[in-house]
């Protein structure tokens, strides 16, 4: 039986936007494929092996939780980055999406060195980016849809090279004016979506496992789920994103 | 010249005329609107006190004036109604009357409608106090209008994320509104959650504190809105003696000494009653008293020891305080049951996860056959980012499956959370789904075998929309007429 290992970054401290559900999503659609799933919580502090990791998951996190966690990841960046290039698949939502990047300047100016694996960088910006988000995804052809919500005052620049993981079709993404969300690097999904993103996005759970079997060489048989539910959440979010009353009461910027 | 001016800004003059005119403007708009909207079957909570603050924005400060013993305000993120409504029982009871915002319609403009509702049209309020839940982001804002003689902070978790950002933002709006409270008033603070605890004083005001001394089990509840794993003061891991729930209990810093102080007021004690209620003992400076509860879960303990704190600031005897505590009957949709016929219907707002996991504690220690309806909206007042639903323990509904009759989603979200079951590993085939809140209580009902219960989990305007509903059954009252 194919078998996946997710490594489940910091669950105490980042795990603020129902990142649970994201997890939940990759455990049950695994178990629902028949593919082997062992979860291990990485806690700050102690030792991480990455090369027994398939899929690295990154929530998000208070600016507390996320100092603490870029501070004892910085110790472990190079493991990661090796990882990363020989293509282990990364899930990172919100704050460890920024923390993916080249540095995030804070609204007084300060900047807080990251990881440096993915090119792109965030700077604080006035207002904080709220309310539901639909972006048009193009990890497939043709693309398709994914919906969430975001949450975030930080605004995120990609480099000239990187691919966002997909156009903005209704709310602010990576970061208000480009028409960008989110980033795909190698096997790297970032993204500012929650929601949480994955149970009502199934394809891109799909995604995500396929990514991590195929980085052990091994295949992605799919099962045929029945996923209505799943995808009349999806429909009916992105109804209320796109209903201008539901927007209007719901979009805060 | 100079003279005709002085004489403009001086008490009684123009200025001071136009303001009364202004004030007595926005009180007759504020009680049409009320009687208009209340004629429409709806409770005039939001849209009165918005349109009267809009024409006298001094309107909270100038009703609330005059009160002659003065203005409480309760704040949190849960348990704002349950210890608001039992402090005012208790004051009821001690022989005073009461202005409040029942309705938890709980942002400015809910309390200057609470205040309108209440005034004369000439201006007058008839009451001795004004108990006033309030929004925890509203907060330094009317403590600044009111200037309360006392606050209540019941705890803070993990709510509402869309509105407040992160928890960190909103202990900065209460730490904020707590500094604008004068010199001289009292603020009741629950000793058991660290990240209050830890707020210092730095003013001319009496603090008294509260906390549970019980044996419990800690539960089985994955805690993910338990948001202090650090000390406040040190930032160090935070440990636990007892849990009660999330992050409630007695802790201490091994790092910095930071440690649960004892608390003025203690439950120590609470034996459960054959008749669902429980044998409450408390104990205050200098006195006990035992009193017989009927609110279920340890959340109503601390709602409990936040109202009796608060009423022992005020010197209110103990005799009054048992007498109101042993009527107290659940608030406005917090676990506030509904008869029909042979069947019960318990209705329990849901808006956190810790709120949330409390309530599904209360279900899962159900004996008979049950039916669930959860109803979620995500409109401003109930939060509109539903990723909380994935934070709330539903898993555990699994294990009294078979104790499940049905089990039905409602309100503009009604697939998510059908989504929620299917992953918290429900069976599908039994989840329904219907988006009208008024027909999912017509079909959870007929589902509902005589004889046992419907429990209703909505979300605060859900909640409104289903009241409404029930209310159209005959069942309960509006709540303006409570």
């Amino acid at each position: 039986m194919a078998e996946i290992i997710i490594y489940h970054l910091y669950p105490a401290h980042l795990n603020l936007y129902g990142d649970r559900g994201n997890m939940l999503a990759l455990c049950r659609r695994a178990e629902w494929h028949g593919i082997g799933i062992k979860v291990v919580p990485v806690q700050p502090g102690g030792s991480i092996d990455f090369a027994n990791c398939d899929l690295l998951f990154m929530g998000g996190g208070q600016d507390s939780d996320q100092k603490l966690v870029a501070g004892d990841l910085k110790g472990r960046s190079s493991d990661l980055r090796r990882a990363v290039e020989e293509g282990m698949a990364v899930f990172a939502v919100c704050g460890s999406y920024q923390l993916l990047g080249r540095y995030y300047k804070t609204s007084r100016g300060e900047k807080i060195g990251g990881l440096e694996i993915v090119d792109l960088y965030t700077e604080a910006g006035q207002k904080r980016l709220t309310g539901n988000a639909v972006i048009n995804c193009s990890l497939w052809e043709p693309p398709a849809t994914l919906v969430g919500f975001e949450n975030h005052a930080g605004r995120t620049y990609l480099g000239p090279n990187l691919q966002p993981l997909g156009e903005v079709l209704i709310g602010y993404g990576n970061n208000g004016a480009d028409k960008t969300e989110g980033a795909v690097y190698k096997n790297v999904i970032g993204t500012y979506l929650h929601g949480s993103l994955l149970p009502k996005n199934p394809r891109l759970t799909d995604f995500l496992l396929e990514k991590a079997l195929s980085y052990r060489n091994q295949g992605f048989k799919p099962a045929k789920l029945d996923d209505s539910l799943e995808n009349r959440a999806h429909e009916a979010a992105i109804r209320l994103a796109g209903s201008r009353r539901h927007r209007r009461l719901s979009t805060r910027a | 010249m100079q003279n005709n001016q002085k004489q403009h800004v001086k008490p009684g003059g123009f200025h001071n005329r136009l303001f009364k005119l202004k004030l007595l403007a926005a009180i007759w708009s504020g009680k049409i609107l009320i009687a208009l909207t209340r004629v429409l079957g709806r409770g005039g909570t939001t849209l009165p006190g918005r349109a009267a603050l809009r024409i006298a924005p001094r309107l909270l400060s100038s009703l609330s004036a005059p009160l002659p013993q003065g203005s409480l305000i309760v704040t949190g993120t849960n348990g704002k109604t349950t210890t608001s409504a039992l402090i005012t029982a208790i004051l009821k009871n001690a022989g005073y009357r009461c202005i409040n915002n029942q309705s938890g319609s709980n942002m400015s403009w809910g309390v200057a409608s609470a205040l309108l509702a209440a005034v004369s049209w000439t201006g007058h309020l008839p009451g001795n106090y004004a108990v006033m839940e309030v929004d925890e982001g509203a907060f330094p804002g009317v403590v600044s209008s009111i200037k309360p003689r006392g606050v209540v902070i019941t705890n803070v978790f993990r709510d509402q994320l869309d509105r407040y950002g992160e928890v960190d933002h909103v202990l900065d709006a209460i730490k904020k509104g707590l500094e604008m409270q004068p010199e001289g008033c009292f603020e009741v603070i629950n000793a058991d959650d660290p990240s209050l605890a830890g707020i210092a004083l730095n003013k001319a005001k009496k603090r008294w504190t509260y906390g549970l001394e019980l044996d419990l089990p800690a539960g089985t509840f994955e805690n993910t809105g338990r948001d202090m794993k650090t000390c406040p003061i040190c930032t160090k891991k935070l440990n636990y003696d007892k849990i009660y729930f999330a992050h409630l209990g007695h802790y201490h810093c091994l790092s910095c000494g930071y440690r649960r102080q004892d608390p003025d007021v203690k439950l120590t004690g609470s034996t459960a009653n054959p008749d669902g209620s429980s044998s409450v003992r408390i104990s205050l400076p200098g006195e006990n008293i035992a009193v017989n509860f009927h609110l279920m879960g340890t959340y109503n303990l601390y709602n409990l020891l936040a109202a009796v704190t608060c009423a022992r600031a005020l010197d209110i005897s103990t005799t009054a305080m048992r007498g109101a505590l042993e009527q107290s009957t659940p608030s406005f949709g917090r676990m506030e049951i509904f008869k029909l016929e042979n069947k019960t219907i318990v209705m329990a707002l849901i808006k956190n996860p810790v709120g949330a996991n409390e309530v599904l504690r209360t279900i899962l220690a159900q004996k008979n056959r049950i039916n669930i309806l959860v109803a979620i909206n995500d409109k401003i007042a109930d939060g509109t980012d539903v990723s909380w639903l994935w934070d709330v323990d539903f898993e555990q509904l699994v294990s009294i499956e078979d104790k499940l009759s049905g089990v039905m989603v409602s309100g503009l979200r009604a697939r998510e959370m059908a989504v929620r079951f299917k992953y918290a590993g429900l069976d599908t085939a039994r989840i329904g789904i219907e988006e009208n809140t008024a027909a999912a209580i017509d079909r959870a009902l007929e589902q509902t075998s005589e004889g046992s219960r419907l429990f209703i989990l909505p979300t605060y305007t859900a909640m409104l929309e289903m009241r409404r509903t029930l209310n159209k059954m005959g069942l309960g009252k509006p709540y303006w007429e409570e």
